[in-house]
């Protein structure tokens, strides 16, 4: 019976204290809606981000906006001076209030690898949290964009995109007459996980005139050695992690039973990219040509440079063209895809 | 065996709560946000007085907005997992009863699943799909462990076991159609994690834990009897099927209440009542409130850990317990035997 009345005093206590302690302390100058869809409150003056991410710290260093960075998780490792850099925990789970002692303005999330009780939870006590969503290599840098400008640096954004679009259009160009190869990018080799239709991943792969082998509407398939081999991919892509995908792992690989009935195996057509293809960052687009270059070597042999189109064949869909827009109530109504990233919302 | 007196009730409860109050305040401290203990002690009395302005927002923010609604949580937790492996301990009068072991927390999770599978965004379902689970399983798993219309136990454990082995196996075959950031958030979830905020109210929670745990506490000495056999109880005039069914139902909602909110926490439940029981005997009178009580203390004490023991990151708090609940219950079971 005493027990009930420790709860009736805790929940007292908890009911006095908790409504008020949602407050948000400072005047936000203005509301915008991430992402996801939520609605945030931005201070007018960002000094002090913390980026939740490595896509998202790296896309801060591009900006060159290091300076405001006040810290970041233990994966972000990139630039290296990333690390250097307060951590508040991994990722998927930091600690909220390491991330409330640094005080941040803003503090950036993803939905590729953040949780949305972290989101929640920083959320509950009145910090700022925009999420972003990057879906394709085009929702990248819409996403650079609007980082800059939610840290009041909207020309570097618009510069830097600029400078990216130039390059993936250089590149377009360049393969607008290529037929794309046909390619299996490898997420993870035992058990064999493969990449979606819907990931940036993919659509990565096609700017660099590579099409996914597997048609898949998942994220992450995974998928039977058996399906790989009767689908005879051109090419096999692999990230390489910061420890090297060297001669010795590609190697052991060639000479294992299974991978040696590939065809692609056998010719060599072994793209080993930089990590950046794992990461919605605008060091994606070197990923990007670097892939380029490894499955289209003739492209690049030939110095003919003929006609340049403004979207030359690039494969942006319709619709994931959204109009810059950080004021509220001006985005399209939430999707499904939206519903979707909630759906751990309720827990 | 010193007899029950109100007044021993009373001061064992009144000892827990002290613990209880003394690992609040050290988790208070705790974190990787530094704050001494005069300045938690500080920012308690003031904020309780409502001077609020004198509060550096800080430590407002962290004491108030952060630690203090999560150890709430886990007392809430704590005291509601507990309860119920005290209650279905006596139920089915073994031992190894909890709502972990008996499939229970994995029907709670997969009727939570559920629910958010088919109705995300409905406010409250995943508490009552969760309980709706949780009934429906140990109601199953209660028909599967009965052999020759006795309860047999080691049937009964193994209808627990195997039940939920089956559900863990729906529940995966659920995962593997949820997107990538729900995945994450479900697999902290199944490991048993209070780093999220509940979406409900806590005070209705809390409403609804008291209310199961004064109405468990209505049958605690009619569970003194059950426990020597029901056919005794029954002719101690006993109404054994009323106090089965509030028992069930009870422990059934606090095991939905709990896992709906931090997700499935193994060990407590099954630990603490034994703990209890080894402390200040078998008397439900005094188990059920020192068993909510000790439930609380364990949780606010793992989850401190899982907070703190690789800061900033932080463990989920399931882990903390199993890591410490397997060798407490290896302990226990070598004791008994010697």
């Amino acid at each position: 019976m005493l027990g009930c009345a420790a709860h009736a005093v805790l929940v007292v206590a908890s009911a006095a204290i908790l409504p008020q302690s949602s407050a948000a302390k400072t005047e936000p100058a203005r509301v915008v809606t991430d992402e996801t869809g939520r609605r945030v409150a931005i201070p007018a003056d960002v000094k002090r981000v913390v980026s939740l991410a490595p896509n998202l710290t790296e896309t801060i260093y591009a900006l060159g906006l290091e300076e405001r960075l006040a810290g970041d998780t233990d994966y972000c490792d990139t630039p290296p001076a990333a690390k250097l850099k307060p951590h508040v925990g991994g990722a998927q789970n930091p600690s909220l209030e390491a991330i409330v002692a640094l005080h941040p303005d803003l503090v950036l999330a993803t939905t590729s690898i953040n949780r949305i009780e972290t989101v929640d939870g920083l959320a509950k006590v009145g910090v700022a949290v925009y999420t972003t969503d990057p879906q394709t290599v085009r929702g990248m840098l819409e996403s650079t964009e609007r980082i800059a400008g939610l840290m009041g640096a909207e020309a570097r954004g618009a510069a830097l995109v600029a400078k990216l679009q130039a390059r993936l259009d250089a590149l377009a160009a360049r393969l607008a007459d290529v037929p794309q190869v046909h390619a299996l990018f490898v997420v993870w080799e035992d058990p064999l996980i493969t990449i979606g239709q819907n990931t940036f991943i993919a659509d990565a792969l096609r700017w660099a005139g590579a099409e996914s082998v597997i048609l898949s509407q998942q994220k992450w398939p995974r998928v039977s050695f058996e399906e790989v081999v009767r689908l005879q991919p051109d090419y096999i892509v692999f990230a390489s992690n910061h420890a090297g995908f060297g001669a010795e792992e590609l190697g052991a690989l060639r000479s294992r039973e299974a991978w040696k009935q590939l065809r692609a195996v056998e010719l060599g057509h072994i793209a080993v990219i930089t990590e950046e293809i794992n990461r919605p960052s605008p060091g994606l687009v070197d990923a990007i040509e670097q892939l380029a270059r490894e499955v289209h070597p003739d492209a690049f042999l030939k110095k003919e440079n003929g006609k340049v189109e403004m979207e030359n064949g690039s494969p942006v869909r319709v619709g994931a063209i959204e109009e810059f827009d950080t004021r509220a109530g001006l985005r399209p109504a939430p999707t499904a895809k939206f519903d979707d990233a909630y759906l751990g919302a309720a827990l | 065996m010193k007899p029950l007196t109100p007044r021993r009730i009373f001061g064992v409860c009144g000892l827990l709560l002290a613990v209880l109050f003394v690992v609040v305040v050290i988790s208070l401290r705790m974190g990787a946000y530094p704050i001494s203990i005069s300045e938690i002690v500080m920012t308690l009395f003031r904020g309780v007085a409502g001077q609020r302005e004198q509060i550096p927002s800080e430590f407002w923010l962290v004491v108030f907005g952060l630690r203090l609604p999560r150890i709430a949580l886990g007392i809430l937790v704590g005291a509601a997992l507990s309860t119920a492996g005290a209650g279905f301990q006596a139920l089915l009068r073994n031992p190894l009863a909890d709502p972990y072991v008996l499939g229970v927390s994995s029907g709670a999770a997969l009727g939570a699943i559920v629910s958010l599978v088919i109705a995300p965004h409905v406010p409250g379902l995943i508490q009552i799909a969760a309980f709706a689970g949780a009934a429906t399983t140990i109601t199953a798993v209660y028909f599967l462990g009965r052999r020759g219309g006795q309860l047999d136990s080691p049937t009964l454990l193994l209808a627990g076991i195997v039940s939920a082995s089956f559900l863990s196996a729906i529940i995966m075959f659920l995962m593997t159609t949820l997107s990538g950031r729900d995945l994450r958030g479900m697999a902290f979830w199944l490991m048993g994690d209070l780093s999220s905020p509940a979406a409900i109210d806590l005070r209705w929670l809390y409403f609804i834990l008291l209310v199961v745990l004064g109405s468990i506490y209505t049958t605690s000495s009619d569970l003194n009897l059950i426990l020597t056999g029901e056919q005794e109880a029954r002719h101690l005039g006993v109404n054994v099927k009323r106090v089965k069914l509030v028992v069930y139902i009870g422990a059934s909602v606090l095991t939905g209440l709990a896992v709906s909110v931090s997700g499935a926490i193994g060990y407590v439940g099954l630990l603490v009542p034994h703990v209890m029981r080894m402390m200040f005997g078998t008397d439900y009178r005094l188990l059920i409130p020192a068993s909510a009580l000790g439930g609380a203390i364990a949780i606010v004490i793992a989850d401190t850990l899982a907070r703190t023991v690789v800061a900033p990151t932080e463990l989920p708090v399931g882990a903390m317990t199993a890591l410490a609940g397997a060798p407490v219950f290896i302990y226990l079971m070598r004791r008994k035997v010697r």
